[in-house]
């Protein structure tokens, strides 16, 4: 019943939110110049945000590609820089934005490879030299661009490369470049390095990586190549070794479109409706979400239990008479907690485990495990003490033996103490588990936005997630009532 | 039964230590009830929590049934079994119902049945009166109902000793003789037990044998009679007697009377002495000490004010003296005079040694 109250609150959240869209007044702006005194939104780490940072006057707003439209039609940005292409293929003239000046940074793209694999790029290369003789590329590009629905049919019929050398490819998922149609990874990159690996016998590997991480991720050995229509510039040359180049392409500036109208006679239901279809239905997109929560729940699951067994082996440590044991787990129970688990999660993937290639999902396992392990341990402990030592007394005064009086006595009353507090962490858990798209994990959150990136609606996906999140949170807290209930007869 | 040879326990408390049993030697046989009584902080609850191993002793032999519980080698856990336990604080499990709290141990540890231990624990419920609050849980009892539950979960292991660590002391007097019935019904039944309480009359009635314990050992012991009756060293007859006792030490003649005055009086008001016994014994510290005392060496002054027969008896020692005192005393002497009105008994002892009862 609750459930199904915060479900609607939400809806009609969704539905307010989808409708408020305001004309907006300032004429639009011809050349950089004209820009200060504004809020651009620009792709943090990008090339545009180098350009735009050295005019001083201009509110620079670094997100990501996928949430400029949003960010322009809410007024968080006033004006937004992405590729002209994208701003093209994506059709945003239609969505009530307008150009406001274009050509800008014209620059070229190439795949970056570390600079002791040589070879690799060489193949590379050679195989992009090959297909401009053959006339392939401008066919490959042109059909993108102009219509990349049936190049996305064409790509899924070609077979999927598998034998060869293992590629890891960082990817940034920028629709036409590279994004995710009906579950399968497409776009004219991912078009073009398949035909690549096909024809130098590579086998590729894609992984999602944050665009500012890229190049410390190849250099980390965590991945071997960065295809993301990465712009080849002197700085960045001195740290990876580019290819040549496969793309060109310029900037350009958007704003709103002064005689758009919010008000296109679908209503609020219509509206909905619309979302739905675009970001569920269209291209299976809802399997993308299925998939991305069967992760949260992977990692949820096998994080809560690591950080159980964790958690009660610091308790364990920490509750242990011997002084220096003590507080040497003290030190390191508060040293863990003390770092926000973010960060752990980061070090662990680019630090620590760098080296092993575990997977992101086993990296998440161990960092929440070990992060929550901690916050546990702490509860645990409380609740240990709040058994008198009168019970441990009249235990062992009756012959049972240590281990006898701890499961049989000590620890049930300290469960009925640990649970409700308990509640609370492992929500906190699952929610936190939002934050694994950083280490290249397509969970949940991620999954929301792919799907953001691919249909430029922002509303729809961020508040289904939320509500998925809240339904995940309403059904662990309500086992862990039930088992509390069953602890505590009396309440 | 139980033989105790020189135990000790000193408790650590950072760099200080405080030494709780000195040497406790005993022996304890079947079918003995052993009182154990003295002031409070000499340790009779911690020598009997040394007798099961709750406390660590710090030197010394305890034997059950000639197998040493101080042994390395001892299975601890088998011999307290043996040994029943009743706490001042009940320490019923707070998770488990009444008849769970009974049955857990019969089961866990002597592979009994449910059935066979539930049956069982019905008996001893019926026993201690307490047969309808099986199904309740211990918050829900009154602490009388928690301690006799106590006694019927120590009893389901079928003790051969059941130790009491002041089983009555937590609760309401109201409560008290419903407990010490049970007890006293053990007793009768021939359980062996030794009681550590501050229920002189019960202890009187129900012990074979008293041990009065003081600064960390036995320091006397005896029938009850003997004990309640006839004790024989001081600190026991103190304590039968119940006797107070304030002391001063008054180095040279320029001493502060009224700050004695002073201390005196909040001694005599704590214990309910009257105005008109404080004024008397003003008159007599002031006579004995200003008039008549020659102050040849410092004067040890003692007040001893026994609750059970309600006697005030103060105490002169003049050291460095070595003739009699009173008898340089003219016969005449207006503080002779005085003193004698005010008291009931004036004596010298010994030389230097003044003894007068009020």
């Amino acid at each position: 019943m609750k459930n199904a109250w915060i479900i609607c609150v939400l809806a009609a959240a969704l539905a307010a939110c989808s409708g408020r869209q305001t004309a907006p007044e300032a004429a639009m702006p011809a050349s950089l110049e004209e820009l200060t005194g504004h809020t651009v939104a620009v792709a943090g780490g990008s090339s545009t945000d180098l350009l735009l940072s050295q005019y001083e006057g201009i509110n620079l707003m670094r997100i990501s590609i996928g949430d400029m439209p949003l960010a322009v039609k809410s007024g968080r940005a006033e004006f937004a820089m992405m590729q002209e292409i994208q701003y093209d293929v994506n059709k945003l003239d239609r969505q009530g934005f307008r150009k406001c000046f274009s050509g800008i940074l014209r620059g070229v793209s190439g795949v970056a490879f570390r600079k002791e694999d040589g070879t690799v790029c060489e193949d590379f290369n050679g195989f992009l030299r090959g297909m401009r003789a053959r006339g392939e590329y401008d066919r490959w590009y042109r059909d993108w661009i102009q219509n990349p629905d049936s190049m996305v049919v064409e790509t899924a019929a070609r077979p999927t490369p598998v034998s060869g050398k293992k590629l890891t490819i960082g990817i940034t998922l920028v629709f036409p470049y590279i994004y995710y149609s009906n579950e399968d990874l497409s776009g004219m990159e991912i078009d073009l390095f398949n035909r690549f690996c096909n024809e130098k016998g590579y086998s590729p590997e894609y992984s999602i990586v944050q665009f500012p991480a890229l190049i410390p991720s190849l250099n980390a050995h965590k991945i071997d190549v960065i295809l993301s229509h990465i712009m080849v510039t002197p700085e960045r040359a001195q740290q990876v070794l580019f290819s040549d180049v496969y793309l060109e392409g310029n900037q350009c500036c958007f704003g709103l479109a002064p005689e758009w109208d919010a008000a296109d006679g679908t209503g609020i239901w219509g509206r909905l409706k619309d979302s739905f279809r675009k970001n569920l239905v269209e291209e299976d997109r809802w399997k993308l979400l299925a998939g991305g929560l069967a992760v949260t729940l992977e990692i949820s699951l096998f994080s809560l239990l690591l950080a159980i067994l964790i958690g009660a082996l610091l308790c364990y440590l920490r509750m242990r008479p011997d002084k220096a044991v003590s507080s040497a787990t003290k030190v390191f129970i508060d040293t863990v907690r003390g770092i926000p688990v973010l960060v752990i999660l980061m070090m662990m993937f680019y630090v620590i485990f760098a080296n092993l290639r575990l997977s992101g999902v086993t990296v998440a396992v161990f960092s929440f495990g070990l992060f929550y392990g901690a916050c546990f341990s702490e509860v645990f402990r409380a609740g240990m003490l709040g058994v008198g030592r009168g019970q441990w007394e009249a235990g062992s005064a009756l012959g049972l033996n240590k281990a006898q009086v701890f499961r049989l006595i000590a620890f049930p009353q300290a469960l009925k103490r640990i649970v409700p507090v308990f509640k609370g962490e492992v929500i906190s858990l699952i929610k936190n588990t939002s934050i694994v798209g950083y280490v290249a994990v397509l969970d949940l959150t991620s999954a929301g936005d792919i799907i953001r990136t691919r249909t430029l609606d922002a509303f729809f996906p961020l508040i289904l997630v939320s509500v998925i999140y809240i339904i995940l949170s309403r059904i662990s807290g309500g086992l862990l009532d039930a088992l509390d209930r069953k602890l505590n007869p009396a309440k | 039964m139980i033989t105790v040879k020189h135990v000790s326990k000193v408790f650590r408390k950072g760099d200080q230590e405080i030494t709780v049993l000195r040497d406790v030697n005993c022996e304890i046989a079947k079918g003995e009830v052993i009182g154990i009584i003295g002031p409070s902080g000499t340790g009779k609850s911690t020598f009997l929590r040394c007798l099961n191993r709750l406390e660590e002793p710090s030197g010394g032999h305890i034997e059950i049934d000639g197998v040493d519980l101080m042994d390395r080698m001892a299975d601890v856990n088998l011999l307290r079994r043996k040994m029943g336990m009743v706490f001042q604080n009940f320490n019923l499990f707070e998770h488990l119902t009444i008849l769970d709290n009974i049955t857990l141990c019969p089961r866990t540890l002597l592979g009994r049945s449910r059935e066979e231990a539930e049956a069982k624990a019905m008996e001893l419920l019926q026993l201690v009166g307490l047969y309808e609050k099986a199904g309740s849980l211990p918050e829900e009892l009154s602490g009388g109902q928690k301690q006799r539950a106590a006694i019927a979960r120590c009893l389901a292991m079928e003790p051969e000793i059941i130790l009491f660590d002041e089983p009555t002391s937590a609760l309401d007097p109201t409560m008290v003789s419903e407990v010490l019935v049970v007890i006293r019904r053990l007793a009768s039944e021939g359980m062996t037990m030794a009681i550590v309480s501050h229920e002189m009359q019960f202890i009187r009635n129900v012990s074979t044998r008293i041990f009065f314990m003081n600064e960390g050992v036995i320091y006397e012991e005896g029938t009850p009679e003997q004990i309640f009756e006839h004790p024989r060293r001081p600190a026991t007859i103190a304590f039968i007697n119940r006797i107070r006792t304030i002391e001063f030490i008054l180095a040279d003649k320029h001493f502060d009377l009224y700050g004695l005055f002073g201390e005196v009086g909040v001694f005599c008001t704590k214990y309910g002495l009257g105005n008109d016994m404080q004024t008397k014994v003003q008159h007599v510290l002031e006579e004995m000490l200003c008039e008549i005392l020659p102050f040849c060496g410092p004067v040890n002054l003692t007040l001893d004010y026994s609750e059970k027969d309600y006697t005030l008896r103060i105490d002169f020692v003049q050291e460095g003296c070595t003739d009699p005192i009173l008898e340089t005393v003219p016969e005449d002497s207006l503080s002779l005079k005085l003193i004698h009105g005010m008291s009931a008994s004036l004596c010298e002892t010994a030389p230097g040694s003044i003894h007068v009862e009020m």
